[in-house]
This record gives C-alpha cells, sequence and structure tokens, in this order.
C-alpha cells in the first residue's frame, strides 16, 4: 500500500495464558497495521502468565520487522483492568488499540473500519460482538445500564480504540481507573460501538479470572453507579418508617388497651433509639459514598519491569 | 621498515580522555602519541551524547555517583567554561506512571546529595496526569565542537605531542619492559606507558595486545541514536528530563542552538551482550566495522532507520503542545554500559591498571566530568 496512514499507533494486548491463540493474534493485527500505518508499535502486558505466552511474544517480536514490540511484565496478577492500565499509560500513539481479550474472533477489516470511524470524530470506537453473552454478564449489563443511565450503555466488546485525547480526558478525570469501560462510557467524548456477526465464541474462562470479573462486577456498580447507595437508603428509609409506626401502634395500645406499667415507656425508648440508630447509618451510608469517590482514586498497579524486545 | 619511536606514552583514542591525558603528560614534559582510528578527534562518543555535564541528578538511586559528580562538576565547569551553555533552565520531572523515583524520593535525594532543586508546578511544561513532580536544577550542557578546538590548539602548541588519525593498529606486544605498538602502514612506536581510553573500543584494544593476562571489561554494548531538533520559540530555553524509568530527555545541545532528543527505550537500537561487540548490521558495514574493529556508527551505510517517529511520540505524549521541535538529523555511536551498574544505574568510572612495567592502564566512564580521575594515573609524582 502507498499511502500508509501517518499516526501513530499503538496496539496493548492483555495477555494471561493465552499461549495457544497468542501467535495469531499478534500476527493478525501486526500484519493489518504494518500493512496500513507507516509507524506503529505493540505493547504486550503480561498479567504474570504461568505457561509459555512470554516466550511466544518474544518468538514474534524476533520476526517483526520495522515496529516496536514491547512486554509490560505486571509483578503479580492483577487482572484485565488494572493490567491494561498500565499498557495504556505506556503507549505513546496517537492512538491506542486496546485488546482485552485474545482469544476473541474479530473480522480482520474491523481493525481498519474502528479506526476510520473514529478519525470521523469519535474518540473512542469499540468493536461489540453481535451474541448472545453469558447471562451473567447479561444481568451486569442490565442492572449497570439501568443504574448509569443516561451515559452511554455498556456491552461486552472484543476491542476498541482510544484517541490521545481520550486518554488524556481520562486521566484529567480520575487517577486510576478501576473500570475503563465504564470511565470511558462516562467521560464525556463522543463514543460509537460497531457491532459485527460473531462467527464462533471465546475460549472459555478461567475460575481465577472468573472471580476477579464477579469482584470487578460488583466494585463497578458501588463505585460507578448510585445503586449501593439508593439501596441501602431505601432499606433504612424503610426501618425508619417501621419504627414510627411502632411508636405510633405504642402510644394507641396505651390509650386503648392499658398496659403493664413500664412497657410503653420501654418501647417508646427503644423505637427512639432504633429510629436513632437507622438515622445514623443512614448518614454512615451517605460518607461512605463521598469517601468511595475519593478514594478508590489512589488505587495504583505494581510492575516489576518494561522489556523491550523489538 | 622505519625505525621504532620512543614515547613516554602512547594514548588510544582521541576522545576527550585520550586528549584530556595527552595535554596533562604533555604539560609534564613528557613526549606522548595519541593513535585515533578517525580521521578526526572527538568523532564518535565525545561528541555522540546528550552532552550533558552531569551534575549527578541522573542517578537518584546511587548516591555516591551522584555526589562524585556534583563534586566533578564544579571543577570542569570552572576549567571548560568556555564551550558550555549554562543559560537555561534544566527542568528535571518525575513521570506519574512506571517511574522508579516520586517525586518526593527525587527532592530528598537531591537535598542529600547537596544539589539544587526547586520545585516548579507539572503543569507548566507537561500535559495534565503525566508527571507527578518537576524541579527547576542547574545542569549545563557542553559544545564537543568547540571543546575539541581547544584542546587541538592547546595540544598544537606543546611540541612533544603527535596525534596520528586514521591509526591502523596492527599488534601490541610486550618487548622488554615496553610495549610496541605495530601499525599497518609500518610505522611502529614504542612506550613504557600504554594508555587505552578508546570507550567501546576497549576490549578490542585489549585484545590487540599480546600475551597480556587481562579480562575484558565486563561490559554491553548499545548502539545508540542521539536526534538533534529545532526547538520551538518556548522551548529554546529549556532542558527538560523526564525520569527515572523508560522515560526521554530533550535539552539543548551545547552551544549548536539544536536540542538533543534521547529516549531510554529508544535511544538505544541494538544491544550486544558478548564482550566483544558483535551486531547484525557489521555484515552490512562493507568491512568498515567488525566485532574486533568498531568504525564509526555514524558514518556507516548501514546504520539503522532513525527512531524519531517513537522518540517524538514520546515526547509529545508528556510534553504540552507549546514546547514543540523538529527533526534535523541523527547520530549513531556505540555505547558500552558497564554491566554491574544496571540495577542502581551508577555510571563509576573504571581505571583498570593492567601491567605494571611496563604500564597498561585501560580507562572506561560513561560521563565527561570524571575526566579528572585520570589524573592519578597519569601523574608522574607518584
Amino acid at each position: 500500500m502507498e499511502n500508509k496512514e501517518k499516526n501513530f499507533v499503538s496496539a496493548v494486548i492483555y495477555v494471561y495464558n493465552h499461549e495457544k491463540a497468542l501467535p495469531g493474534l499478534l500476527n493478525r493485527i501486526n500484519g493489518i497495521l504494518a500493512e496500513n500505518f507507516e509507524h506503529y508499535e505493540i505493547i504486550c502486558v503480561d498479567d504474570r502468565s504461568t505457561d509459555g505466552s512470554v516466550k511466544m511474544i518474544q518468538k514474534f517480536a524476533g520476526k517483526v520487522e520495522g515496529a516496536s514490540v514491547s512486554i509490560l511484565h505486571m509483578s503479580y496478577y492483577q487482572g484485565v483492568e488494572l493490567a491494561m492500565n498500565a499498557g495504556v499509560d505506556l503507549a505513546i500513539g496517537d492512538f491506542v488499540f486496546e485488546f482485552d481479550k485474545v482469544d476473541e474472533e474479530f473480522p480482520g477489516e474491523l481493525l481498519m473500519e474502528v479506526y476510520r470511524t473514529s478519525l470521523t470524530g469519535f474518540d473512542i470506537v469499540s468493536a461489540a460482538p453481535n451474541r448472545a453473552e453469558r447471562w451473567t454478564s447479561r444481568l451486569f449489563y442490565w442492572i449497570y445500564n439501568r443504574a448509569a443511565a443516561g451515559r452511554a450503555p455498556l456491552r461486552s466488546e472484543a476491542f476498541r480504540i482510544l484517541s490521545r485525547r481520550a486518554i488524556n480526558r481520562v486521566h484529567a478525570m480520575c487517577q486510576s481507573i478501576p473500570y475503563r469501560k465504564a470511565v470511558y462510557a462516562s467521560c464525556g467524548l463522543r463514543t460509537e460501538t460497531l457491532v459485527y456477526e460473531q462467527r464462533s465464541r471465546g475460549g472459555g474462562i478461567s475460575g481465577e479470572e472468573r472471580a476477579n470479573r464477579r469482584d470487578m462486577a460488583f466494585n463497578s456498580l458501588i463505585l460507578f453507579t448510585n445503586l449501593g447507595y439508593k439501596l441501602s437508603g431505601a432499606l433504612a428509609g424503610l426501618m425508619m418508617a417501621l419504627v414510627i409506626f411502632i411508636g405510633i401502634y405504642t402510644v394507641v395500645i396505651f390509650i386503648s388497651a392499658k398496659p403493664v406499667e413500664g412497657w410503653t415507656t420501654t418501647m417508646l425508648f427503644l423505637a427512639l433509639a432504633f429510629f436513632g440508630v437507622f438515622a445514623i447509618f443512614a448518614m454512615i451510608m451517605k460518607y461512605l459514598t463521598i469517601l468511595i469517590d475519593l478514594v478508590f482514586t489512589k488505587q495504583r498497579y505494581v510492575i516489576e519491569g518494561i522489556e523491550k524486545v523489538k | 621498515m622505519r625505525e621504532t619511536e620512543n614515547y613516554d606514552k602512547i594514548i588510544i583514542g582521541a576522545g576527550l580522555y585520550g586528549l584530556y591525558a595527552a595535554l596533562f603528560c604533555a604539560r609534564q614534559r613528557e613526549r606522548v602519541l595519541v593513535l585515533e582510528w578517525d580521521d578526526q578527534a572527538f568523532g564518535r562518543a565525545t561528541y555522540i551524547n546528550q552532552a550533558r555535564v552531569h551534575m549527578g541528578y541522573h542517578y537518584p538511586r546511587s548516591l555516591s555517583t551522584a555526589q562524585k559528580s556534583a563534586g566533578y562538576f564544579a571543577r570542569f565547569t570552572r576549567d571548560y567554561e568556555f564551550c558550555m551553555l549554562k543559560e537555561f533552565e534544566q527542568i528535571y520531572a518525575t513521570s506519574a506512571q512506571f517511574s522508579w523515583t516520586d517525586a518526593s524520593q527525587f527532592q530528598k535525594f537531591c537535598q542529600a546529595a547537596g544539589i539544587r532543586c526547586e520545585e516548579v508546578s507539572p503543569s507548566r511544561y507537561f500535559r495534565s496526569g503525566m508527571c507527578d513532580g518537576a524541579f527547576l536544577t542547574t545542569e549545563y550542557t557542553y559544545d564537543a565542537r568547540i571543546l575539541r578546538d581547544y584542546y587541538l590548539e592547546r595540544l598544537g602548541e606543546e611540541a612533544g605531542v603527535s596525534i596520528r588519525y586514521h591509526a591502523r593498529i596492527r599488534q601490541i606486544y610486550q618487548d622488554g619492559d615496553t610495549y610496541k605498538v605495530e601499525l599497518e602502514d609500518g610505522l611502529s612506536a614504542r612506550t613504557g606507558f600504554l594508555l587505552n581510553a578508546s570507550y567501546a573500543s576497549a576490549n578490542q584494544v585489549l585484545k590487540k595486545v599480546q600475551d597480556l593476562y587481562g579480562e575484558p571489561f565486563g561490559i554491553k554494548y548499545e548502539l545508540c541514536e542521539i536526534i538533534l531538533c529545532e526547538p520551538s520559540e518556548h522551548l529554546r530555553p529549556v532542558g527538560i528530563t523526564v525520569m527515572d524509568g523508560p522515560f526521554f530527555s530533550v535539552m539543548p545541545f551545547g552551544k549548536t542552538g539544536l536540542h538533543s532528543l534521547t529516549s531510554v527505550t529508544f535511544t538505544p537500537h541494538m544491544t550486544s551482550y558478548e564482550s566483544l561487540p558483535v551486531f547484525p548490521c557489521q555484515e552490512k558495514s562493507q568491512g568498515s566495522c567488525t566485532s574486533l574493529q568498531l568504525g564509526n556508527c555514524n558514518d556507516c551505510p548501514a546504520k539503522p532507520e532513525s527512531a524519531w517517529p517513537y522518540m517524538s511520540h514520546m515526547a509529545e505524549k508528556y510534553l504540552r503542545e507549546e514546547y514543540g521541535f523538529s527533526y534535523k538529523g541523527s547520530l549513531f555511536s556505540m555505547k558500552p554500559i558497564l554491566k554491574n551498574s544496571e540495577l542502581d544505574d551508577s555510571r563509576p568510572t573504571v581505571i583498570r591498571r593492567l601491567s605494571d612495567k611496563p604500564t597498561f592502564v585501560s580507562v572506561l566512564s560513561g560521563k565527561i566530568n570524571t575526566v579528572y580521575d585520570l589524573d592519578e594515573v597519569l601523574s608522574n609524582g607518584e
């Protein structure tokens, strides 16, 4: 191709025990980038793979010409979000491709389609498979999208592209990014999702990763939506209403039924005390939500080293 | 065959260390011969580097190197003021991510080393969130061309010194209590004191010395690229170094009006871990460079393609738009790195005395202002 793109692109790939699928993906990505871009780099973020993934990358790097290939070694398993954060931080491109899932099948032309779409003015463009997701994912996205109404809805994605502007914006917004999709969706820049027909479903996920994803699902709901606060607020409200009802009931009994001596005072005292307790709970809830907002931005990842392979 | 000439000292390599030694000895009224492979002095590492006169800021993980640098800095700036550019703001910044040292650690380190470090707002120079600290420091840059002319002029005044360019050493061997150096063109010279100041070729020179029991230096070799660029108006009076990790530096290059651009990840193009430098590009060098004799990378037909797209992108990722620059050219050079200095990033000067009577000394240093370390070995009064 004569007219290669002048923009510098980075491809950041999350690698965690993907030795089987990795060579195929690397070669495919590299082929497309080499054909279309004058200059690009590939960054593989190795989240402490225990199989031969790193060897695969090194072998691949040995064959590559005219591009930079780096491996970012995470110190220990930290999950896709933190690892990809590190990878994107290292990337120097004008545009950065994020590949979260190595074993995801997607049509090759989609890569450039996503890039060209972003050139038309979208800072974040995702490619999402059109397929039935796991019911757990479906449930999560359903709850999340309802709770975070008004922002761009989330869904399972194969990969996405970010403009440098989007990365800068996200950095300016918060220091750390516990769940990228949610931050990207709420960063206020224009986003677009390209849906493609999926030919085959990606491989299974490990128990470790499943646990990690479950954690992330709960964390994201708490951090990016006010679901937790709403839920606990509603509960506290309900309990307070209940206590008020008990108070009224006690007064009514006192007037109409002449209860045993001391019962009324005990009941009134208890009702008042519980009311106070729930009111305090409600306030603590509020404080906690504010604290979470402040504190979660301190989360940092640890890396062991950066290996420049080519 | 011509007669063998006698010299008090023979120095291999006409870089700063070689010429400094030559002048030092000439002033001790010694006869000195300098042998240089290239057709000019200061053609390689002395010229092709960041031209930074180190004050020690670069070594936040090696206080000893920093203190030593700071000590030599004062002396070097006094002795060579004429070739120095001092009037610019030298900014050191710590990257928010991937840095081995953060802003407060850097400040503490500067205090311990006793070097200037004034905090300035990172947002003045850097994009939001990229650096967690920026510091105004005192550091200078030297102009290798001016320094070279100074040395050549001074040495020209000394009758006892001769510099032989384009020198092709065939072999060096011991002859009684002298070393005999034979050149390819038939010339030979004899000396009781041989100084190997050839930097990247240090091990190659050692190999030329027959029957010498001498371990080669434990070094690896990096083929490095320094990019020269034209700074924007904003950048012109500023030097910026982001540390401590895979970052970059863009700072004035002597008095040339240009800035040098380097980066930890992209400045080294290739690395050789052998004791002699073995590089795949040597095959394409048309015989001008082998593992036994390094050519000048800058003149090599097989020099690598510039890493400008990479380095410029890295810098642009950090710097605010007004601190822009444009490409002027690239300089390539071989850099030997002592293997044991990786962990703390220190750059000690190694002076090794490999034999006595005749004396053979090899020097290897990654920094220009530690040149005074040579005084001790060269001095007659010992």
